[in-house]
């Protein structure tokens, strides 16, 4: 959890600069940037003042042909827009993309996941983590199935619940609890959790937050419906 | 500014700002300015050549993609590109460890501490930190160093200062603590 107290989440923005937080800790304050400007100030504050820190690595010739092998792969970089990060909510971060949604397809397959005739796919991303698929979930007549791909487990005593909101919605509607084993299916979907929709987990108490239209914990993971 | 003027000045800022336009010669001058900097730090803490080249193939094309939101967010300078570069190297070193392969000794398998008081590029913002990390005690200003000069876990702090991980982390947050009351003032 990320600390109310301030010499707390000064602690823990300098620990996070240093890049000294566990996995799961460093990606709950990566999570928590995008929503808590508190958190952000903080983070800002150390990356400055510790820069000049930098100078004592000794400045290095890379290889020379290294510019050329970046410069042969901007053309597949789309640049992330400032418009389509400021969108309002904790999961602006989701996204898609053919090529993402193809290549977790045959990862979903390979896994033993033949989908029954999925209409839609969704995988889920950490917002640091764009190219790497943490969870896949397909929609079809026969409900949502989502499943954990590369995600770690929720810390002890915390559970990841799922969450979705509908296009143009401003609140999230709670979907399930993931199960330890990683799997969720839930026969029936709210009928406005369709194409467009956004899935999002958090992390949370073992039986979900309080508030089943808002996350307590951290939002982790994202990624929207899109059509196969 | 147009394009042609941001490229044509020297300045990582400007840059950043034109390769939020989606100006390629302009990433291409930010890399031509930043890249031994950068690269340098990379090396520090993943200790591989051929990794910190990865690392900072990633870092460029990380800094391609984000460059729009983060000039919009805050402004986007030296410290930015630095911790892009810093954090993929920490995940490389998660992902293949720490070997030492080269015998070259300016690579050696010993993180090197220099006397960092009075070694700092000692220009205005550098001189606040250097007299802040003055004030705390040796340990807390070796861990703050380790960490972000070698990329350091707790671990590799406790095995290097043969000291016990508790401690470490207890200097650790302290040492934070008191160098930005210091910062601070």
């Amino acid at each position: 959890m990320i600390p109310e107290d301030r010499e707390e989440l000064n602690a823990l923005a300098g620990e996070y600069v240093l890049g000294l937080l566990e996995p799961m800790q460093q990606r709950e304050v990566e999570a928590a940037l995008a929503s808590n400007a508190t958190l952000r100030s903080a983070v800002a504050f150390w990356e400055e003042q510790l820069h000049p820190l930098s100078s004592l690595a000794a400045p290095a010739e890379p290889p020379a042909d290294l510019w050329n092998k970046i410069a042969a792969r901007l053309d597949q970089t789309p640049q992330v827009s400032a418009r389509w990060w400021n969108r309002p909510a904790p999961w602006r971060w989701a996204t898609g993309g053919f090529a993402a949604v193809a290549a977790a397809l045959l990862l979903y397959i390979a896994l033993g996941g033949l989908p029954s005739a999925p209409h839609y796919i969704a995988t889920l991303h950490s917002p640091q983590q764009q190219d790497r698929t943490s969870f896949i979930a397909t929609v079809g007549r026969n409900g949502l199935t989502i499943r954990m791909v590369t995600a770690a487990s929720p810390p002890p005593g915390r559970a990841y619940e799922l969450w979705a909101i509908a296009p143009g919605a401003t609140a999230a509607q709670a979907i399930g609890v993931i199960p330890e084993n990683g799997v969720l299916r839930v026969a029936s979907l709210p009928p406005d959790v369709q194409l467009g929709a956004t899935l999002a987990i958090s992390l949370e108490p073992p039986g979900g937050s309080p508030d089943k239209h808002k996350p307590s914990g951290p939002v982790l993971f994202a990624g929207a419906i899109e059509s196969l | 500014m147009s394009d042609a003027q941001a490229t044509g000045l020297a300045s990582t800022a400007t840059l950043v700002e034109a390769v939020a336009r989606g100006n390629r010669p302009a990433l291409k001058r930010l890399y031509g300015l930043e890249s031994r900097r950068l690269y340098g730090i990379a090396l520090r803490i993943v200790r591989r050549p051929e990794v910190a080249a990865d690392v900072l193939q990633e870092a460029f094309i990380q800094i391609w993609q984000n460059a729009q939101r983060y000039s919009a967010e805050r402004g986007a300078d030296g410290a930015w590109l630095t911790g892009i570069v810093r954090f993929r190297a920490l995940d490389a070193v998660r992902k293949y460890g720490r070997e030492v392969l080269s015998d070259d000794p300016g690579l050696g398998d010993e993180a090197q501490e220099p006397d960092i008081v009075g070694r700092l590029a000692v220009e205005g913002e550098a001189s606040a930190l250097e007299r802040c990390l003055g004030l705390l005690d040796e340990q807390q200003r070796r861990c703050v160093t380790l960490a972000f000069v070698d990329g350091f876990s707790h671990a590799e702090i406790a095995e290097h200062l043969v000291a016990p991980l508790g401690s470490v982390k207890s200097w650790v947050r302290r040492g934070l603590l008191a160098l930005r009351s210091c910062l601070e003032s």
